[in-house]
């Protein structure tokens, strides 16, 4: 074949190609609708080989672990035991102060009823592009997970929510520092209302805060906790602690919070597995 | 069927490098571009309309990790195949430095082009990681003529 005709037609290629590329972006536009069935199909193909990947090399860090790494174990034994001797003292205290507001039967209902909706999940990828927005957890549809179910830390502290696309066995977390997400709060001593946004780079930001709010109703080091009123997150998680209250010309004041859950040791997770609507209607 | 199986162990490298360091140290995902690096690899071996599939593909797994909208990464992948094939014809790209500088410019171009394209659709900033991403054109130049290096002469071996 003549040269040019092969340039013309490796050219045509290309063009062919470029077109399928902005037909695929021009599918997914405007942003932030329910996922489109190709990056499902995308996310349900790729997911269970980043799954497999991250299983494998967790395997191999259990057997250095286990079979290996054997010094220290009975130091961190005894270390242990005296940490769930403590743990068990502070479990009986606050049970009895529970009980002062609540009858024994309702108290096991509800730690009953916690343990039952609680499904433990792993994290076994992040966004390339941005770390604080979106990671990848280990269960799916299989797992009975759906939109919008909470994602806790394993101290209990909120993590984001599931969001789309979810596969059989894997499923995108929105974190509380990805500048899309937003969540309905209070403070904890006055519960001054906000709502909570990521700033996209690890912090939060409670916004709609009056700049007319006295400090004594705000105040930094204070605990933000979810109020409910947006009717996904359940009333009463804790979420952060304010670091940072200023004030400019505008309207309202621009408060930075540090959330409690730790971006390095996102490893276990926990999800609450009543969907909102489920929640709410209780 | 050897060139795809090639093609399909260079992905897999770039695919497990991808999903360790993403848990790992994503740092590491902005300095290195392996994927890219791939697809300039075999547009060099087997020219542009290769180079521009294979693009294509390393693109969309690219935009898979970013969780970003799908299309983005693969265009410029496309383009950045399809240019590496044609310019490897054009210029003799077989000298270390000249290799280097080849990469650089190619690794510069995908990122420009990434760039102008995620802030159209995505008007967002993009994760710098505190400027690493600046540094990526050298990073990956450096490591892939090294690897293109040793590629080549492991090649030529087999073939004597």
């Amino acid at each position: 074949m003549p040269l040019f005709l092969k340039e013309r037609k490796n050219l045509t290629i290309l063009i062919a190609l470029i077109f399928f590329h902005f037909l695929l972006i021009s599918m997914q536009v405007p942003l932030g609708e329910k996922a489109s069935l190709f990056e499902k199909t995308v996310f349900s193909v790729f997911s269970p080989l980043r799954h497999g990947i991250v299983s494998f090399f967790k395997g191999i860090g259990k057997v250095w672990t286990n079979y290996f790494y054997l010094r220290n174990v009975k130091s961190q034994n005894k270390k242990m035991e005296e940490e769930i001797f403590f743990l068990r003292q502070e479990n009986n205290l606050l049970r009895n102060a529970i009980q002062r507001f609540q009858s024994e039967r309702e108290l096991q209902e509800r730690l009953l009823e916690m343990h039952e909706n609680i499904l433990s999940a792993q994290v076994i990828g992040l966004d390339t592009s941005s770390y604080y927005k979106t990671v990848i957890i280990n269960r799916g549809t299989l797992d009975g997970i759906k939109k919008n179910m909470v994602v806790l830390d394993k101290n209990g502290n909120l993590v984001g929510r599931i969001i789309e696309p979810i596969s059989l066995k894997e499923a995108r977390v929105q974190l509380v520092t990805d500048d899309a997400s937003g969540i309905g709060v209070f403070s904890q001593k006055k519960s001054v209302p906000g709502i909570l946004t990521g700033d996209g780079e690890g912090q939060c930001l409670l916004k709609y805060v009056l700049a007319t709010t006295r400090p004594d109703e705000i105040s930094e080091g204070e605990d933000v906790i979810t109020s409910g009123y947006d009717r996904i997150y359940p009333p009463g998680i804790k979420v952060g602690r304010i670091v940072s209250i200023t004030s400019d010309a505008s309207l309202h004041k621009h408060i930075i919070v540090d959330p409690y859950f730790d971006f390095r040791y996102l490893d276990q997770v926990a999800v609450i597995m009543k969907s909102p609507t489920e929640i709410f209607k209780d | 069927m050897r060139d795809f199986i090639k093609v399909a162990i260079g992905i897999l490298i770039a695919f497990l490098f991808y999903t360790i360091f993403s848990r790992v140290s994503p740092s590491v995902l902005l300095l290195f571009n392996i994927l890219s690096l791939v697809v300039i690899y075999f547009a060099v071996e087997k020219g542009e309309v290769f180079g521009s599939c294979l693009g294509a593909a390393c693109g969309l797994i690219h935009d898979y990790f970013s969780f970003g909208v799908y299309g983005v990464g693969g265009l410029a992948k496309t383009a950045t195949g399809y240019l590496a094939g044609y310019l490897s014809r054009k210029i003799d790209i077989g000298p270390p430095l000249r290799n280097f500088f080849f990469l650089v410019v190619l690794i510069i171009f995908e990122l420009i082009l990434w760039a102008l394209l995620y802030f159209f659709i995505v008007p967002e900033s993009i994760n710098t990681g505190g400027g690493l991403i600046f540094i990526q054109p050298l990073s990956t130049a450096f490591l892939g003529s090294v690897v293109f290096f040793f590629m080549r002469k492991l090649t030529a071996k087999s073939k004597y």
